[in-house]
């Protein structure tokens, strides 16, 4: 019996011992658990703190940006609006001055006049030649003059869009050359050009200064040939006016297109040099483009293309209405 | 005066009238020219007052030669008040200016302007620019019958015109058949 009370005792003993280190355990394992969970959380906290910062840091460098992009697209309309402030300020002081330009050369040009007719016959030829040299330049100045305000017209008018025959423009354009081609043998090759989206005013201008210089640059060839005609390029419609006439070296093509500026000696072809610079102006102005093709002596080729409506209505939206008031009594 | 003013040239550049009147002599036009340098005397002019008090409504221009940059009062306000008031309403007006801009000749229109011609430089064309205009207003067209409208005639006339530069803006409204 003792025996087994003693076993009994044994392991009660053992139990309690087994109980308080399992107890223990449990003890050490909760407060683990407790730890890891504070540090889960500290280290959950700490991760939403960091991403947090760094949405924050990341909406801030957005914010940033954004009113960076604000401030330089302000600054752009700015410059633009200054820019284009400016072009009508040139456009009309060119223009201003062009025309109060008149005034005096129309001066000269009457009082030399009026010096020939009085007082020519007290006048020896060299007088009289170098009198005829002083009306001669003032009148050739005029005609500058002239030129210029028309293609600073052109630059501040409003283009009139429609659909366009060319065609019969291109006709009326060919009655109106027909009496700087008389007496001359000159062979006209024109293909049917059908219609364009453009302004019909305008565009005649075009063809009538492509074509007079046409006639103009192969106006020393026994038997001039200008050819009209158009062809596709890149899947755009391109019109081109081709002579048989002196051309030009293609090392010049550019300053074909500058005002006043002349590829041939006054002597040879008359002009003020404002013909293309006008037909650049007028095709630019339609969205379009134009370039040439020549060799000296072997004739030249103009080519250009008209530009689509959306390009017109950009451009027109680009015309501030202060440009159409400019007014010069 | 021994004879009455028939072309009033109102131009302020000494040079422009001269070359302008010698046109028309040099043409064989050789009506009584009288030459006013700005818009202010052109009035006094046509509405008989101030140094021109003791002109007659009844003898009025066969032609005004209206330039149209002027000092104090410019040609287009000039225009207006002759196209308003009927004692002048009829004079035949016509522009010679230096400029062609679309916005004068519409104006120049609008405001019942006869005819509008622009200087050219080249002398020659500008005398016969001159000699046309000359020939036709003087020689060919038939002027109204002088002192037909004279205010005797129209007691509905507005006389207040005849007071200076200021009623000259509200006189717009009136404009109608004003080209004759």
């Amino acid at each position: 019996m003792g025996l087994i009370a003693v076993q009994i005792g044994t392991m009660r003993q053992t139990e309690e011992q087994l109980l308080s280190t399992r107890l223990e355990k449990a003890a050490a394992s909760t407060r683990k658990m407790k730890i890891v969970i504070v540090c889960g959380n500290a280290l959950a906290v700490l991760i939403l703190l960091a991403a947090g910062f760094v949405i924050n840091q990341e909406t801030s460098r957005r914010n940033l940006a954004e009113q960076n992009l604000k401030q330089s697209n302000e600054q752009l309309a700015r410059r633009t609006a200054e820019l284009s402030e400016t072009n009508v300020e040139l456009e009309s002081f060119a223009y201003s001055v062009a025309h109060d330009l008149r005034a005096p050369l129309r001066h000269i040009a009457g009082y030399s006049n009026v010096l020939v007719q009085d007082y020519g016959p007290r006048l020896d030829t060299e007088g009289l030649r170098c009198l005829g040299k002083i009306e001669e330049g003032a009148n050739k100045m005029g005609r500058l003059v002239d030129d210029l305000l028309a293609r600073s017209k052109i630059g501040r008018q409003r283009l009139a869009i429609q659909n366009t025959p060319l065609d019969s423009l291109l006709a009326q354009v060919l009655a109106d050359l027909a009496p700087d081609c008389v007496g001359r043998e000159v062979e006209w090759h024109i293909e049917k050009l059908f219609s364009a989206e453009c302004d019909p005013g305008l565009m005649k201008q075009v063809f009538a200064n492509l074509l007079s210089n046409a006639v103009k640059y192969s106006g020393k060839r026994l038997h001039a040939v200008i050819r009209v005609g158009q062809t596709q390029q890149k899947g755009e419609r391109v019109f081109f006016v081709r002579d048989n006439g002196v051309g030009f070296e293609m090392q010049y093509v550019g300053k074909l297109f500058g005002v006043f500026q002349r590829l041939h000696k006054a002597r040879d072809f008359e002009g003020s040099g404002v013909g293309l610079a006008i037909v650049q102006r007028i095709i630019r102005k339609h969205g379009g483009q134009i370039w040439a093709e020549a060799a000296l002596d072997q004739g030249a080729t103009f080519f250009f293309t008209i530009g689509s409506p959306e390009n017109h209505a950009s451009k027109r939206a680009e015309l501030p209405l202060a440009m159409e008031e400019i007014h010069v009594p | 005066m021994s004879h009455e003013i028939e072309i009033l040239l109102v131009e302020d550049s000494v040079e422009d009238a001269e070359l302008t009147i010698r046109a028309l002599r040099h043409n064989n036009i050789v009506n009584e020219i009288r030459v006013v340098e700005d818009g202010a005397e052109a009035l006094d002019f046509l509405f008989c007052r101030g140094m021109y008090k003791d002109r007659s409504f009844a003898h009025p221009p066969k032609l005004v030669l209206l330039d149209l940059k002027l000092p104090r009062v410019g040609g287009m306000d000039v225009l207006r008040a002759i196209r308003a008031d009927d004692r002048t309403r009829v004079i035949p007006v016509v522009v010679l200016t230096s400029s062609k801009e679309e916005k004068d000749l519409i104006d120049g229109y609008m405001l019942g302007v006869n005819a509008y011609a622009q200087k050219p430089v080249n002398f020659e064309n500008f005398s016969e620019t001159v000699r046309q205009i000359g020939m036709f207003w003087i020689l060919v067209n038939q002027a109204p019958p002088p002192g037909a409208f004279a205010p005797s005639t129209t007691p509905g006339a507005s006389t207040n015109l005849a007071r200076g530069p200021v009623v000259i803006s509200r006189v717009t409204g009136r404009m109608h058949n004003g080209n004759e």
